[in-house]
């Protein structure tokens, strides 16, 4: 009995490691655009479908298919952020929230044109496992765990010590003050939104090796999942995200240990309300106003 | 009393205006007289609901500006609501519909109270969650709702010892309805209340600075919208006989999110216009059945580009002065 819960706890761990990439991609995002988007799970789901296409239907090796899907969900993000945000930056903020909204419809629906409704498998990008006494680690759960550490870490050096990274911090401080002290504000918003989404969708092949299966539906509740992971640790805060994001991991798989499997999703709901009516500012956040 | 109001309705309206909506309504009612195809009867039927779903999520995105992009888990509730009083115990549909309006008021209680007192970003994220939790329970709390296997059987509608049957039946109970709503919106965006509404909209710091109580409002706003998605979610068992999980997912949300944006937020009419575009034109193009989707998603994003007010919309968005101070 104990050693079903130790494995679910590694399973938390695992995943909380996901849901930790996607939720500092979704900081990220937030730093630079100052708003929460709707269609973040929707372009997550859009990126590992890409790799997934090189894959199987192009015939290329897997690791190779979905590292190429990284540089082209970064242009893709480009994109996105010229449909979604570009316009709007000095209007209402509401007006990018709609556009999310629609955008992420318009992805979602297209997406299950092209690539079909029902679930995709991906093979386990590195197989194995090793066993101690009755707990199974699989390979890729340790891989996924390495991966997320040094992403993070590479992350911070870059955030810290690159003119660009200075300039998409200095940004999600003060998008004026940014401006006057030389930063190109319209190059670090796309990078900034860029790298968001490259970060999240490295997390959605994670996710996608790990249980072997994505679908285009999956979009909303791993956005859902990631905000939850962010609103968590606090909305500003990066390391708040990558906390976040274990938390929200371990719970769910608890969760699924104590209760049903049915009601995996319904964690994260929950967690963000007690969050909304306990401490709003999540556990590191500044007092932030939306 | 009755004719008190009538009066200070009509001479509210202004004159031209008038002319416009007694024809609207004369067509609207001689309509399942001349049309004798019960499918196209059909889609009248379906296209009502939808004005009224739709209007009712105008009440909220379009009256006081909180986004709501959850609005289908009340239609959900309502639905379900009726089908399971309805199918266990032996009322008078009315009251089914009405009980079932306030269930669905009762949860958007619930949701409102820890979400509105914040910026409206966690609202409207916490009612898309809500969204997706509501069809999750629906699909796991079997005992209740019988699960994937939804509740068929709900019965026919009764009045006065008529059985209420045909498509013409359901387009007049639909009909009536619609007309009660608009008509109650009506007097409420002009009263006290509504300008309370409006004025959340259009600036919540300075109308909370001028004495509004905008969580009071803001609350008061999403029971009375969501009271109307609860019943159209009954009438709605009623109308197909059958309630299943397949038909309250997060697409249909963003269905109602789409014809409110298209037809114009804030506007009685908007909802309307939309409401039936959107319905009427994927049946038309019905070989575009599986692009339906990304129309209305395509629709949005083009709307929002050209003319973010809508087709008929009364506001403009502006960005308001606690949005420029942090940014």
């Amino acid at each position: 009995m104990f050693g079903f819960y130790l494995s679910q706890l590694f399973n938390g761990i695992t995943q909380g490691s996901i849901y930790a990439l996607m939720a500092i991609g979704y900081s990220l995002i937030f730093g630079t655009l100052g708003l929460v988007t709707f269609a973040y799970g929707d372009i997550v789901i859009f990126g590992v479908f890409v790799g997934y296409y090189f894959y199987a239907v192009l015939g290329l090796n897997l690791i190779l298919a979905m590292l190429l899907a990284l540089p082209i969900t970064f242009l893709f993000g480009v994109l996105v952020e010229k449909i979604c945000y570009e316009k709007f930056r000095k209007e209402a903020r509401m007006l990018m929230l709609i556009t999310t909204v629609g955008f992420g419809i318009f992805l979602r629906s297209a997406s299950q044109i092209i690539f079909g409704t029902g679930n995709k498998s991906i093979p386990t990008l590195i197989e194995g496992k090793i066993e101690i006494g009755n707990l199974n680690i699989l390979y890729i759960q340790l891989g996924i765990i390495i991966f997320t550490l040094i992403f993070i870490y590479a992350l911070r050096y870059f955030l810290n010590n690159t003119r660009t990274g200075i300039g998409i911090r200095a940004l999600s401080m003060d998008q004026d003050a940014a401006k006057l002290v030389g930063v190109n504000v319209d190059k670090s918003i796309k990078f900034g939104h860029s790298l968001g989404v490259v970060l999240g969708v490295f997390g959605g092949i994670m996710l996608g090796s790990f249980y072997n299966a994505i679908s285009p539906m999956m979009g909303p509740n791993l956005g859902l999942k990631a905000f939850t992971a962010v609103v968590l640790g606090g909305i500003t805060s990066i390391p708040g995200a990558v906390i976040g994001g274990y938390i929200l991991g371990i719970m769910e798989n608890l969760a699924v240990a104590v209760f049903s499997s049915g009601y995996r999703d319904v964690v994260a709901f929950i967690i963000l309300i007690i969050v909304l009516v306990v401490k709003p500012s999540g556990l590191f956040g500044k007092e932030v106003k939306f | 009393m009755a004719a008190n109001i009538f009066e200070k309705i009509i001479t509210n309206i202004n004159k031209n205006k008038l002319k416009y909506i007694f024809l609207l309504i004369i067509v609207l009612l001689i309509l399942p007289f001349v049309v004798e195809n019960q499918y196209v009867l059909h889609i009248a039927v379906l296209t009502l609901m939808y004005v009224l779903l739709s209007s009712s999520l105008n009440v909220i995105v379009g009256y006081t500006g909180q986004y709501n992009i959850g609005h289908v888990a009340f239609y959900a509730i309502g639905a379900y609501t009726a089908a399971i009083i309805s199918t266990r115990f032996n009322l008078n549909f009315i009251i089914v519909i009405l009980i079932s309006g306030f269930v669905a008021s009762l949860f958007s209680l619930m949701l409102g109270i820890p979400t509105l007192r914040l910026r409206g970003i966690f609202f409207a994220f916490t009612t898309l969650g809500f969204a997706e939790i509501t069809r999750l329970t629906i699909l796991n709390w079997r005992s209740l709702t019988r699960g994937p296997f939804g509740i068929p059987g709900v019965p026919i509608p009764q009045i006065f010892g008529m059985r209420l049957s045909t498509n013409t039946h359901f387009y007049f109970m639909i009909f009536i309805l619609l007309f009660l709503m608009l008509l109650m919106t009506y007097r409420i965006i002009n009263s006290r209340v509504g300008r309370a509404w409006i004025s959340i909209r259009e600036d919540e710091q300075a109308s909370a600075s001028m004495g509004v109580d905008t969580f009071k409002y803001k609350i008061m706003n999403l029971m009375y919208g969501t009271f109307w998605a609860g019943v159209g979610g009954a009438f709605f068992a009623y109308f197909a006989g059958y309630v299943s999980a397949d038909s309250f997912i997060l697409d249909e949300s963003f269905r109602f999110f789409a014809m409110v944006l298209v037809g114009g937020t804030g506007t009685l009419a908007g909802p309307i216009l939309g409401g039936a575009v959107l319905t009427i034109l994927p049946q038309v193009f019905r070989s575009f059945a599986r692009y339906q989707m990304i129309i209305y998603g395509v629709a949005i994003l083009l709307i929002i580009h050209y003319k973010p007010e809508g087709l008929l919309g009364g506001r403009t968005f502006k960005r308001d002065l606690s949005e420029s101070e942090d940014n």
